[in-house]
């Protein structure tokens, strides 16, 4: 029994369109698609359906039929904005701090005074530094192009400039004081520099350990959501005590970084990472309490015990 | 921006339930509204703010009166400025805990801005102290203070004198410029001062790998007051058209 569908403006309440003889399990990306066909400004990725003007959007794969909806389904349009896809802002947000880190570790002319174009630091650390903080954001790189499965496939556009600003800026930042002519290598030298070393390079494989861990609890091309549990990996068994041990070991990196080059703007770069990430994994935490009534009850949103 | 930010966004305060007063940006929302025991703190709050801006002003018009001149009123009223001032730091807390309903965000700004004109600006460059730009902004904050206090104060007890709404969404239009011209010359005369002590900033080479040019810091705040001004301006004169024409909706039932 075909179904009609009309829909209206949720501010405006303006009908914008009728679609007649929808199959009745017609998913909403595929009404997504028909509504495209007579606005063509509006391509699915940027089109809120809901049922309720103000209410939670459709998602893609609700059928049409399973809706609360009579012959006639009412449907209300919000656009999203333009938007971009999250590859591409990650792609984006990643390769700049990557190349700009490098302008100054070879101290590329107009950054530093004329004497030091080109010049290289003697000391240690400055170069273990570098590769550290070029190889994190390659391995960021990679992740985004073979491991993320992501869930949304776009975030409106307006958030790429926000993101690059944070990422770039903050990279030339720590990378001006590091690679600078006048860096002062650790208090405690070589022990201190091992140490972080140490610290970084565990954090990295943990992080690691957790995307592919994340990534085979979804196959390809689904959007299920499952509990995440600790695998043989040793470094996953930190799911055991928090929600998001991603974003923990991400942490954990930086903090080793900080320590390892004992620069102040590298500090408060974990700082406010560490802020902003334990904000997503309180929520997280909190969707998949929602989700989830067995949800494992000792498990902390970001540090165990703790937050 | 000290000027402009604090009648600006902010429901503070717990003038928020009911029509009085509210509608900061929430419009017709139905908020709970704090309880009895922090509406009476609430209220014991603004009173005192309100009677400790008016120290201020009685302070600013006594000098002057004895002086016989508007100039160096400063020094007589340098006290209690910082201790109202800095006491509105507890706003902050008041929005994170949840007795006033405004963004912790936006409230944190609008007082840290003044907190550090005060601080940081005024009270660190103590040649600045003599300067009539002070004075523009002295008073620009203590009317404006007066006003909102008293506000806060009316709206909790539900019983908003419309004199003072009205001033509250009109005074503005003047006090905000006024407000931002002796900021900004304050900061300005501080300039000379800071590069000659090196005020507040550090250079390399140090074991934390950090440098901070304060003087181009202060320069930097300047140059923000460009895009933030205007936008909080003209947010005060939307909601004043907000507000003022839906009370003469209300006179015109009664």
């Amino acid at each position: 029994m075909r179904k009609m569908v009309e829909i209206l403006d949720a501010k405006t309440r303006e009908k914008l369109c009728f679609l007649d003889k929808v199959e009745p399990q017609a998913t909403i990306a595929e009404i997504k698609n028909l509504f495209t066909k007579t606005h063509p400004q509006w391509y699915p990725a940027r089109q809120s359906l809901r049922l309720d003007p103000k209410g939670k959007s459709l998602k893609d794969e609700d059928v049409l039929q399973k809706l609360p909806v009579g012959t006639t389904a009412t449907l209300f349009f919000r656009d999203l904005g333009a938007q971009i896809s999250w590859v591409t802002v990650f792609l984006t947000e990643y390769a700049g701090p990557l190349f700009i880190y490098l302008l100054f570790y070879f101290r590329v002319p107009f950054i530093y005074g004329h004497k030091y174009d080109f010049t290289s630091s003697r000391h240690t650390v400055v170069h273990l530094a570098c590769i550290c903080h070029s190889s994190h954001y390659v391995k960021r790189l990679l992740e985004t192009l073979f491991v993320h499965r992501f869930s949304h496939g776009t975030m409106p556009l307006r958030n790429i400039f926000k993101n690059c600003t944070y990422y770039w800026g903050f990279a030339a930042w720590m990378a001006y004081y590091i690679n600078h002519p006048l860096y002062t290598p650790p208090t405690y030298g070589a022990q201190q520099v091992k140490l972080a070393l140490t610290i970084f390079v565990i954090c990295q494989l943990g992080n690691f350990s957790i995307h592919m861990a994340l990534r085979d609890l979804r196959p390809a091309g689904s959007k299920t959501r499952k509990i995440p549990y600790p695998t043989k990996n040793p470094f996953t068994w930190l799911f055991l005590l928090v929600s998001c041990p991603n974003y923990t070991y991400e942490v954990g990196s930086w903090i080793g970084f900080a320590i390892m080059t004992q620069c102040v703007p590298v500090a408060l770069f974990s700082l406010v990472g560490f802020t902003q990430m334990t904000i997503w994994a309180k929520g997280k935490h909190r969707s998949y309490l929602k989700e989830f009534r067995d949800y494992p009850p000792l498990r902390m949103p970001i540090i165990p015990f703790l937050l | 921006m000290a000027a402009v930010a604090a009648t600006a966004a902010t429901k503070g305060n717990g003038g928020g339930s009911g029509r009085a007063g509210a509608g900061e940006g929430g419009g017709t929302r139905k908020r709970k509204g704090p309880g009895p025991v922090a509406t009476a703190y609430l209220v014991i709050y603004n009173v005192v703010m309100t009677a400790g801006w008016l120290v201020i002003a009685v302070g600013l018009v006594r000098a002057y009166l004895a002086k016989g001149s508007y100039h160096s009123l400063y020094y007589s009223i340098e006290k209690p400025l910082k201790f109202f001032q800095t006491g509105a730091l507890l706003e902050i807390l008041h929005c994170a805990i949840g007795i006033v309903p405004s963004s912790v965000v936006l409230t944190s700004f609008q007082v840290m801005s003044r907190v550090f004109l005060i601080w940081a600006v005024t009270h660190s460059v103590k040649e600045v102290q003599s300067e009539d730009s002070v004075l523009l902004f002295v008073i620009a904050w203590t009317i404006t203070e007066i006003i909102r206090y008293s506000f806060y104060t009316f709206s909790l007890l539900n019983h908003l004198p419309y004199i003072i709404k009205w001033a509250r969404y009109t005074l503005f239009i003047v006090l905000y410029p006024m407000g931002v011209t002796g900021e900004l010359l304050t900061i300005y005369a501080a300039l000379p001062f800071v590069r000659q002590a090196g005020l507040y900033s550090i250079s390399l080479p140090n074991k934390y790998n950090f440098s901070f040019d304060y003087y181009t810091f202060l320069i930097l705040v300047m140059i923000s007051y460009i895009p933030l001004f205007p936008q909080l301006y003209f947010h005060m004169i939307h909601q004043r058209r907000k507000i003022l024409s839906r009370t003469e909706e209300h006179k015109k039932f009664d």
